[in-house]
């Protein structure tokens, strides 16, 4: 009887599979492509992104933390820290957590750090407190899924720094290990 | 050859396969801007080896394995973390909407969740158990295509698949995707 319905679970997740999306690339992707290997050794299209706010979301749910369409050091902005979300995670228990940066305008060449609190790791990079990548911002919002694992019960803050040109914001979210 | 011939000579033999390295990209990197990273890396690099491509019997082949040992070398900067932006449909419930669907929105809506969960089960999957499954099960390699595109064994290879099939199985029973 189990073994009936193991097979009949597998059969579904394989059903499930086969259909898992994958978008086309752009019409035009392929031809620049080319165009930018051929010449040079070449400049790469990696940044292709843009900034301009951070907001929190837990399992896909946008949540109450989008500042947009102004920059960084901003004075106008509102102080990241007077409203900072949180999120609670089981121990050892892998939770996947969206930052939500949205923009009005294109930023190349930004530098995301994410900085982890002590007992919580980011999945797949252990034992590493400080992650950095080398990005840019499409204009609108733009999503960082990151799968947490918290490794104590203490929890704290966790910190995404953006960084572009002589501009520079910090947001922070709070982890809570129950 | 000039640099125009040069040019002309790599695209006919590297533009047959785009299709082929672009999904290679998508299920090695599971987003889009990764992938078109990943994508234009392996270009930059072929091209820069375009005396040895000519020679080479498979260049489609070739070149996954090219891709494939670019991605690992460089995972960290590939990672499917990294930013992606919101309409890529990399995420379902904040992109899925573009989908090819089918006529009953009650039924297209019930599909949008349950790849939504799928893409939540699959995040939570080690990369060589995620990549594993997607190569086999969603893009039909073989087994012997994986362990010839990875120089990971196939008896490595059908274990990855096992348990990754029951990881899996575990995240969508535990969240009701399937009973």
């Amino acid at each position: 009887m189990q073994n009936t319905d193991t097979n009949r679970q597998d059969q579904e997740i394989l059903e499930l599979l086969k259909d898992y999306p994958m978008p086309a690339a752009d019409t035009a992707f392929y031809d620049q492509a080319l165009v930018r290997a051929t010449h040079e050794g070449s400049r790469r299209q990696r940044n292709k992104w843009m900034l301009t706010g951070f907001g929190a979301a837990v399992a896909g749910t946008i949540a109450a933390w989008m500042i947009g369409g102004m920059l960084l050091n901003d004075p106008q902005l509102p102080d990241a820290g007077l409203t900072i979300p949180g999120v609670t995670m089981a121990l050892a228990e892998p939770r996947t957590i969206n930052l939500v940066f949205a923009s009005a305008t294109a930023l190349d060449s930004a530098t995301l750090t994410v900085s982890l609190p002590d007992g919580i790791e980011l999945d797949g990079f252990p034992g590493q407190r400080e992650i950095s990548w080398k990005t840019s911002l499409n204009e609108g919002k733009n999503l960082l899924p990151l799968t947490l694992v918290a490794l104590t019960p203490v929890g704290g803050e966790l910190l995404a720094h953006l960084e572009h040109e002589d501009r520079n914001r910090t947001f922070r979210l709070l982890v809570d290990v129950t | 050859m000039s640099s125009a011939e040069q040019s002309l000579a790599f695209e006919r033999l590297v533009r047959p396969h785009f299709d082929r390295l672009y999904r290679l990209a998508w299920r090695l990197t599971g987003a889009k801007a990764e992938a078109e990273d990943l994508f234009q890396e392996l270009l930059v690099k072929a091209y820069g080896k375009l005396d040895d491509l000519v020679e080479i019997d498979e260049p489609g082949s070739w070149l996954c394995r090219v891709m494939y040992n670019l991605f690992i070398d460089e995972r960290r900067r590939f990672a499917r973390r990294r930013l992606h932006t919101v309409d890529e449909g990399q995420l379902a419930g904040d992109g899925l909407e573009g989908l090819p669907g089918i006529e009953n929105p009650v039924l297209d809506n019930e599909r949008l969740e349950r790849i939504h969960e799928l893409d939540k089960a699959l995040a939570q999957l080690s990369n060589e158990h995620r990549i594993v499954v997607l190569l086999h099960d969603t893009e039909g390699y073989k087994l012997t295509e994986i362990e010839e595109l990875t120089g990971i064994p196939v008896g490595t290879v059908k274990s990855r698949l096992h348990r990754a099939r029951a990881r899996l199985r575990e995240i969508l029973i535990a969240n009701g995707t399937i009973s």
